[in-house]
């Protein structure tokens, strides 16, 4: 079979990562002499990873790993639109885990079960890191029953703990998506309407076991402004597709392990606020409809607290009633409570310290995108602005740089559009995922 | 060990009341940094520089050049280091035109992170042996502005597991630093006397972290980690947020000044309904009782009657007395 | 002492937020009570005078500061710019409540090499040296004890910094070879005769039927790593030196001198003491420094020299191919007990010979297996087990530290395991008493050998009884007296 050049096969394998099901089989132009030859058309599909890897002229294998690094991190960066996009930044989130028999299947190491605490556990830490003011809980579906792990709290170590205790959450029995629903929707019902509701799904079987009709379910949750995501570990089901449609939210299906991570992650950062339901697919752009005018905006009274050091004295905290000297004091009602962010158990009002706001700050006003450098005339600086470390020096003789494409540098410099500084490929990744802020613009 | 330093060159030394000249200064930093070198040969300095208009490398130990003659009477190491400043300050003064621009103090110090991050990513450094630190030197006073870069940079700081340590030279007190030492683990100094400089900065900033869990630097402990409010720039306790661009009001106002959304009328009667007497935020003096009855939710109209001792001075607690429910 | 005036506290990490990062508090304590440097506890043992006379070289103070812990090198520079003592709780009450013992502990020490001055009232640094780490850290004084740097004409003939480094190798790697492959049969060049006379006193090697055969310190000692072994013998070398009549101070004075020079950098001996020129000829066997006969005006310390303070690797590491870099690992262990080593340098596999059946050899890969029979082979010359461990942990392929725990466990368990193995049975020569005639003969015997304290084992159920062999003489003649010599 003949061998196509690199950029075909990364094509395909890319197109591939985005979607669960097989593709629709669009024929390509560059393959049609490959296709003769191949028996099936499933196979065109199959990414045959090690053709992407050849030597280059002096049988080495530097460059090509290099370029793949590469270009697995220009693919990461593009995503992230650099608009600033109205998100809703303070969400409740019901996480939906299913217990059923079939998550004790070992398709995936060690078993689905097993593999779904260990994602969860680090999506829970990685959410409440990017979202402080938010509020999780966690629910059960077994034996055809919705049970409550952990109720609504904002407090990530008792998240993790109801969800650490393994004997308590052996798998058995069916699943009931309607009950597990209905439960997840009675404990949002109270919030108010300025919040985000969200229910996340981590579905494992292929079945559902419900009292009643589930249509009447998802209207309900349709009306009440109730966004469903699903990750299914098995295959797509069409009522769990239609659930995600008709309520904005996203459905993905995992391929492997490494995916289900990534699917995972990418319902961390809060969702653009979309007006009319639109279909997310979990891979692509996070795209909103024109957003209606005050779309859920509320004016939230907060309350900063004052920290009481070490040196004061012991006192009861309200909410588990223990002596501690180190606390927060409502500025309401001057009730010491342990931790921030919080509601205030006797007075009702959220306290929040600054920097957990200031956490939120860069969903709201992200960094753009770098531009790439691409020609030599545009690459002046001799070192990089933001690590001072020097540039590789560019080849004297002239003509286009070897590798590139596809938004990699070949000089490895990237330039900020508003300070017009250079950048290499390092810190352009850490100032878009870690800093959210160009040294050069200083803002 | 990984030590970057960030100088602030702002025109703030030039302050007529300023008791420390920049010379002396710099004589004093000089021997700060050799007494880091000494400690072992694997120490890692960086220097940053803020300077009016650009943030510059004054010395990397990656990019150090190599000296022609040597001193019999001065170890190399050490006279590198204080002839690659030298020589990198003269040539800057010597090329720039206005003092009176900007410096970004902010933006030397997320380069000093990328710096660190890239020593991270190349092998250089690991975080949990090495401990990184960046030590800030800072004139000049809090700038509203940096308030979302600073709180940017705090928190990348706390995922690379790097402490910054600020050293507060002339100038008022800077809450922004305060809180970005305070986050980060490291310590704040106000100083005082500054003929002591060298004094303070060897028993402050000298020891890496692990040695201050037995040998106790000056920390601050009282931070005041309460909000500004973006129309008065007033220290607020209760503050009204914009849901969509997390703007921090004093009073509840039917449009928000940043994003131009425009709230519901009738949750802006409400609130301003159930704004409690008395509560501004420069109230003073009053003894403090307990509510009789808690509201439930924040939009529920408060039917107590309270007042909240606080004192005009921020800084400070509220009075806290035994009588209401600890 | 000033104090400064904002509120200090005693706690460093404070604050009930979830997202402060975790300092490494709890590691302190280990890292303080690591073992020190160890040069320091032979300069505890010298007077207050030489130390003194050390001290006022500005180079010895740095190099001195550097072998401290980073608890007393902290202690060290807050006392450094004071004028005037200070009483020692003003400085106590810095220190954190949990943690005094680890304070008294580096106050100890300090005072044990004469850096503190040793006084219970006061707390102040011994004048010499702190007046010579002041002109160290801002270089000041006449001491010129940082090297003069050698003129144009001398260092025109000087070399480069690959073949400095070429040279330590290679006189480094005669010296060890030397040592692993006595008694092998094989032939490998002799180092220089001081060597071999400083191999012998430090009882690395010890000369037996004629030739020099390696002890089994001497195996340990070719487990260390190199920065240990090399100061191993600088220790050696220190002791020898007293008795050769050799300053001390001089001695120590140029050994610091060098661990502060730089690498690649000809210095003049023209300014060198009678002892210190000495040293040179004696140093350039080691590899320490390069200094040609027919330029002996001046020298070049190598690599081995300029790392003597520091922990950067004092060698070269091997030549490995591409991107190798900084890793001197180059062993990778399976858990089939199988190992791995990339390496073709021959001291390397010569080492690995010791412990490890060597089944394969290719250009750049050693392929052998640790058996039972290897390992006992090894300890029974001395090497224990714990060493084994330690030499393949430090010598580890990169790709193994992803590992978790870095060997697989059942090896190590093995290892430790067959060095039991060893201790399982102890013999004792002796003699078993049997037969007796009846049971109050038994006992009556057995009676007179516990009160000789030679009993071994006994067996009052079949009667018979162990003793030592030297005592066996003494029972036997009380058996004949008793039964009037019929047996």
């Amino acid at each position: 079979m003949d061998v196509d050049s690199d950029d075909s096969d990364i094509e395909i394998s890319s197109r591939n990562k985005g979607k669960g099901k097989a593709t629709a089989k669009k024929p390509k132009a560059i393959r049609t002499e490959a296709i003769s030859a191949q028996p099936y058309t499933w196979e065109e599909n199959f990414a045959r990873s090690w053709d992407t890897v050849t030597e280059d002229a002096t049988g080495s294998l530097q460059t090509t790993v290099d370029d793949l690094q590469a270009r697995s991190r220009r693919r990461r960066l593009l995503h992230p639109s650099g608009t600033a996009l109205r998100r809703t930044i303070i969400r409740h989130l019901v996480l939906l885990l299913d217990l059923s028999a079939a998550m004790a299947d070992r398709d995936m190491r060690p078993n689905r079960w097993g593999l779904t605490l260990e994602h969860a556990r680090v999506f829970v830490a990685e959410w409440y890191d990017q979202n402080p003011l938010g509020q999780m809980a966690v629910v059960g579906m077994r034996a055809g029953l919705g049970e409550r792990i952990c109720s609504m709290t904002s407090s990530v170590q008792d998240v993790l703990k109801s969800i650490s205790e393994k004997h308590k959450l052996e798998p058995s029995g069916e699943p009931s998506l309607q009950n597990a629903i209905e439960m997840a929707r009675s404990a949002m019902s109270h919030l108010p309407s300025h919040a985000s509701r969200e229910i996340l799904i981590l579905f494992g079987s292929l079945t559902t076991v419900d009292p009643g009709n589930i249509h009447d379910t998802i209207d309900a949750c349709a009306k009440a402004k109730i966004r469903i995501s699903v990750v299914a570990l098995a295959a797509e089901m069409k009522v769990c597709r239609e659930m995600c449609e008709r309520t904005s939210g996203q459905f993905g299906v995992v391929m492997n392990e490494g995916h289900y991570k990534d699917l995972l992650l990418e319902l961390v950062p809060p969702p653009a606020q979309v007006g009319a339901s639109s279909a997310g697919r979990i891979g692509g752009d996070a795209v909103s409809t024109a957003p209606k005018a005050n779309l859920s905006a509320d004016l939230l009274m907060m309350g900063f607290p004052t920290r009481l050091p070490h040196s004061a004295m012991a006192a009861l905290c309200v909410c588990h009633s223990e002596l501690k000297s180190e606390g927060f004091l409502c500025p309401r009602c001057l009730a010491k409570v342990c931790d921030v962010p919080t509601d205030c158990d006797v007075c009702g009002l959220m306290i929040v310290s600054s920097p957990h706001l200031a956490r939120s700050y860069h969903h709201l006003f992200p960094v753009g995108a770098f531009t790439v450098v691409t020609t030599r005339a545009e690459a002046e600086a001799d070192a990089c602005f933001a690590c001072a470390r020097p540039f590789p020096p560019i080849a004297t003789s002239g003509g286009a740089a070897t590798g590139g494409g596809d938004g990699v540098s070949p000089y490895g410099r990237y330039r900020c559009p508003k300070c017009s500084r250079e950048f290499c490929a390092d810190c352009d990744l850490f100032v878009h995922e870690v800093i959210h802020c160009c040294p050069g613009c200083g803002k | 060990m990984h030590l970057v330093v960030i100088l602030d060159l702002s025109k703030h030394w030039l302050d007529a009341q300023s008791s420390l000249p920049f010379s002396r200064f710099l004589v004093h930093l000089q021997a700060f940094l050799n007494a880091y070198k000494a400690a072992s040969t694997d120490s890692q300095l960086a220097v940053f520089a803020a300077a009016p208009g650009r943030n510059l490398l004054l010395y990397s130990d990656h990019e150090k050049g190599s000296l022609n003659e040597t001193d019999p009477n001065a170890y190399p190491s050490f006279t590198l280091v204080g002839s690659t400043i030298a020589e990198k300050l003269a040539a800057l003064y010597s090329d720039l035109e206005v003092l009176d621009e900007p410096c970004s103090l902010v933006g030397t110090l997320i380069n000093a992170l990328c710096y660190i991050n890239k020593a991270i990513t190349t092998g250089q450094c690991t975080p949990e042996t090495d401990e990184p630190r960046i030590l800030v030197f800072s004139v000049s006073p809090d700038l509203s502005t940096s308030y979302i870069p600073i709180m940017n940079s705090i928190f990348s700081a706390q995922k690379l597991r790097v402490t910054i340590d600020v050293c507060q030279l002339l100038g008022p007190e800077t809450v922004f630093l305060q809180q970005a030492a305070h986050l980060t683990g490291g310590s704040y100094l106000q100083l005082e006397a500054t003929e002591a400089l060298l004094q303070y900065l060897t028993m402050t900033f000298l020891s890496p972290p692990s040695i201050r869990a037995t040998l106790a630097v000056p920390i601050q402990d009282r931070v005041d980690f309460r909000a500004a409010c973006f129309c008065h720039k007033n220290i607020v306790d209760i503050g009204y947020v914009c849901s969509v661009c997390l703007s921090i009001f004093c009073q509840p106002i039917p449009v928000c000044s940043t994003c131009r959304t425009k709230f519901p009328a009738k949750l802006v009667l409400q609130l301003k309904a159930s704004q409690l007497p008395g509560i501004t935020p420069q109230t003073s003096q009053a003894s403090s009782t307990r509510a009789a009855s808690a509201p439930s939710r924040a939009d529920a109209p408060g039917t107590a009657d309270f007042d909240v001792s606080m004192h005009s001075d921020p800084n400070s607690l509220p009075r806290y007395t035994r009588n209401g429910k600890a | 002492m000033q104090s400064s005036s904002s509120s200090s506290h005693q706690n460093a990490a404070s604050s009930s937020s979830a997202h402060l990062p975790q300092n490494g508090n709890t590691n302190g304590e280990e890292k303080d009570a690591k073992s020190s440097h160890v040069l320091l506890p032979f300069l505890q043992s010298q007077s207050q005078n030489t130390l003194t006379r050390l001290y006022q070289k500005p180079s010895a103070c740095l190099a001195v500061f550097r072998l401290l812990s980073p608890l007393e090198r902290q202690l060290v520079m807050n006392l450094l710019w004071l004028d005037s003592a200070i009483s020692p709780a003003t400085m106590a009450a810095w220190v954190v409540r949990d943690r005094r013992n680890v304070y008294d502990r580096a106050i100890q020490e300090l005072m044990k090499l004469h850096i503190l001055v040793n006084s219970t009232t006061k707390l102040v640094l011994n004048n010499t040296f702190k007046a010579s780490f002041r002109h160290a850290l801002t270089g000041g004084g006449t001491s010129g004890s940082f090297g003069v740097a050698a003129d144009e004409r001398q260092s025109r003939m000087s070399l480069g910094v690959e073949q400095l480094d070429h040279f330590a190798l290679e006189r480094w790697e005669t010296i060890l070879h030397y040592m692993v492959s006595s008694g092998t049969g094989q032939q490998p060049e002799r180092p220089s005769k001081g060597v071999l006379f400083l191999l012998e006193r430090s009882a690395l090697m010890a000369s037996m039927y004629g030739a020099m055969q390696i002890t089994s310190t001497g195996f340990q000692f070719l487990l260390h790593s190199p920065h240990d072994q090399l100061w191993d013998l600088l220790l050696q070398y220190l002791h020898l030196a007293q008795e050769r009549d050799m300053d001390l101070v001089d001695v120590l004075s140029f050994l610091f001198m060098l661990s502060t020079m730089e690498l690649g950098r000809t210095y003049t001996a023209s300014n060198l003491t009678a002892t210190q020129k000495v040293m040179l000829k004696d140093l350039r066997d080691y590899g320490v420094i390069y200094h040609s006969d027919n330029n002996a005006g001046c020298f070049s310390p190598t690599r081995l020299a300029t790392t003597l303070t520091s922990s950067a690797p004092p060698l070269p590491t091997g030549r490995s191919t591409g991107g190798g870099a900084q890793g001197e690992g180059f062993i990778v262990l399976e858990t089939n007990y199988r190992l791995y080593a990339y390496t073709d340098n021959p001291l390397q596999t010569a080492v690995l010979n010791l412990f490890v059946t060597l089944k394969y050899r290719f250009a750049n890969l050693v392929v052998g297996s640790l058996t039972r029979e290897s390992v006992r082979r090894a300890l029974t010359s001395g090497i224990s087990a714990d060493q084994i461990i330690s030499y393949l942990v430090t010598h580890a392929h990169p790709q193994m530290r992803k590992n978790e725990p870095l060997l697989p466990v059942t090896v190590q368990d093995q290892i430790r395991l067959w060095e039991l193995e060893k201790n399982r049975l102890q013999s004792a020569d002796g003699y078993l008493y049997t037969s007796f005639a009846s049971q109050a003969d038994y006992e009556f015997v057995l009676e007179y050998a516990h009160s000789l304290d030679v009993v071994l084992w006994e067996d009052p159920v079949k009667r018979c009884f162990f003793g030592k062999a030297e005592g066996h003489g003494n029972i036997r003649g009380f058996i004949e007296r008793r039964t009037g010599g019929a047996l």
